[in-house]
């Protein structure tokens, strides 16, 4: 696309035009040119596919230049296929992480909190966070079909241990002193738990569910591979049974925008959330 | 919810701590008689006990044997009757200043308009009007220590126990904030026992000044600080104050 033209037209009077009433917010040529770089790479990156599609790898049964996966794409939108593909994924993986965000930080902040209940079941929570849990999934899919309630199971059991682990760990790292504080306003237990310790672990929680959520899209295309009706995992599985590479990308590259969508999406209610916390590394 | 001043009483109290199976005695045989409304002052040299003792008062700490009381009542553990200044502030990083200073009145559970209320009162008392809003990082060391003890004092309590507050600020801050204190403690008008390693400070302050001598932590002697009320951190310049350091200093010397 031209987007050349505008670049060169608006990044020499950057400096100037920020500093005058509005300083605060950065301008739009400042905003601009912190998406101009990794922009750059994206063209050169899909030009590049399309030139390696067309001259190099020219067999169909293997590859697919950019031009016919956007046409796929495109028709596979028309005919309501994707959406419905798109549709089934991102319940099964909302509807996996979403129980896996309730029953993580339940369980977290009763093993945090308790030492007894961690000398039961630490040991073995390890074990399993360690666990490649997308394993079990064929045994998940014969209890519970293939509709879209075995892969939320999948996507649960892959997400729920990091964010179990990452609240246990943060309401163990609630510093002593703020504990302290609330004794001595005479808190109970429930207090200190409710009012220190769960908001001291919020900046972990939240890193536990981004963590989360980058396994459970592992667990959606795993689950679906496995057996499924419809999704983006199935499709992508259909489309190299049949040899329909465009179709694959298509898929591939719909879970790609999901997943970053997902993650900026966490990222925006994470910088929300810890307004709070002199942040570290921006400027 | 009005309280008055309230006495603390210590009476034969010791402490010991058991450390790598060593017994060590940190306080020996304390007695104390705080009168209601003084503004007590414990200093002496670190390891002498004194946060102990006031960790005690506050009941986060139970005597190995013999006990204290306030206003007559034994401690068996903290209570709403007592505010707690904490050495490092101690705020929530996670709350604002008001939240901050609301703290105590929302665990008692007092209705959400009185306690901002009266947590605003406080703000104003210690000068942080216009940073309600604020989060602790963006404040400097002495507003933190200032929104510490508005939360202290916003529970309303009889005895105010503040554990060098003011050890980790700068000398020109600290100035201030003693001034700051001479006024809120007397508009507050609760007891209060203070402690620190500052000399200065200690006479400055108090009404009277208790010397601690280090391992086991041992009263040594209190001394009555007679200068004029209300005071100012000018007063460091007479010579009846001069006399006073050299007094305590004598008697930590010695210790």
């Amino acid at each position: 696309m031209e987007q050349d033209t505008p670049t060169t037209l608006l990044a020499p009077s950057a400096p100037g035009t920020a500093a005058g009433d509005e300083a605060v917010r950065p301008g739009f040529a400042t905003r601009w040119r912190a998406w101009r770089r990794p922009l750059t790479t994206l063209v050169i990156l899909l030009v590049g596919w399309e030139l390696l599609g067309r001259f190099v790898l020219t067999n169909p049964l293997f590859f697919a230049p950019l031009s016919e996966v956007v046409a796929a794409g495109i028709d596979l939108w028309r005919n309501g296929d994707l959406e419905t593909h798109i549709w089934v994924s991102l319940s099964e993986l909302l509807e996996g992480v979403a129980a896996a965000i309730v029953f993580g930080i339940a369980a977290g902040v009763g093993v945090g909190v308790s030492q007894r209940t961690r000398e039961y079941v630490e040991v073995y929570i390890t074990a399993l966070y360690a666990t490649p849990l997308v394993a079990v999934t064929p045994l998940l899919i014969l209890w519970l079909g293939i509709g879209v309630f075995s892969k939320a199971a999948v996507v649960f059991l892959t997400a729920v241990f990091p964010i179990l682990i990452n609240t246990a760990s943060g309401v163990r790292a609630t510093d002593v002193q703020l504990i302290e504080v609330a004794q001595s306003f005479c808190a109970t237990r429930r207090q200190i738990i409710a009012k220190v310790m769960l908001p001291a672990a919020v900046p972990f929680m939240l890193t536990g569910i981004r963590l989360g959520i980058g396994r459970g899209i592992v667990g959606v295309v795993v689950g679906e591979l496995f057996g499924a009706r419809a999704g983006l995992g199935y499709l992508i599985f259909t489309s190299g049974q049949t040899f329909d590479v465009p179709a694959l990308f298509v898929g591939i590259i719909t879970l790609a925008a999901m997943g970053v969508g997902l993650t900026l999406a966490a990222e925006l209610v994470e910088h929300r959330a810890l307004r709070w916390r002199r942040s570290v590394s921006m400027d | 919810m009005e309280r008055h001043p309230a006495s603390v009483t210590v009476e034969h109290l010791d402490m010991e701590f058991v450390a790598r199976g060593r017994r060590q005695k940190v306080l020996d045989d304390i007695d104390l008689q705080i009168a209601p409304g003084e503004f007590f002052v414990i200093v002496g040299p670190s390891g002498c006990g004194k946060t102990t003792l006031l960790r005690i008062l506050q009941g986060l700490a139970h005597p190995t044997s013999g006990h204290a009381s306030v206003g007559g009542r034994i401690i068996t553990g903290p209570g709403t009757d007592r505010g707690f200044v904490f050495q490092n502030d101690a705020l929530y990083p996670w709350r604002t200043v008001t939240r901050n200073v609301v703290f105590g009145l929302e665990l008692q559970g007092v209705s959400k308009k009185e306690a901002a209320s009266r947590a605003q009162a406080m703000i104003e008392l210690v000068g942080l009007k216009g940073f309600e809003s604020h989060y602790p990082h963006e404040l400097s060391g002495g507003m933190r220590q200032r929104v510490n003890l508005a939360r202290a004092l916003a529970i309303e309590p009889a005895i105010l126990l503040m554990d060098e507050p003011f050890a980790a600020l700068d000398a020109l801050t600290r100035e201030s904030m003693q001034r700051e204190l001479l006024r809120i403690a007397s508009v507050a008008g609760t007891t209060v026992v203070f402690i620190t390693h500052q000399i200065d400070e200690a006479i400055l302050l108090g009404d009277r000044v208790a010397v601690f001598s280090p391992r086991p932590g041992r009263l040594k002697e209190i001394i009555n600080i007679e200068l004029q009320r209300p005071r100012d951190p000018d007063v460091k310049q007479s010579a009846a104050f001069q006399d006073y350091v050299g007094r305590v200093a004598h008697l930590i010397g010695h210790a």
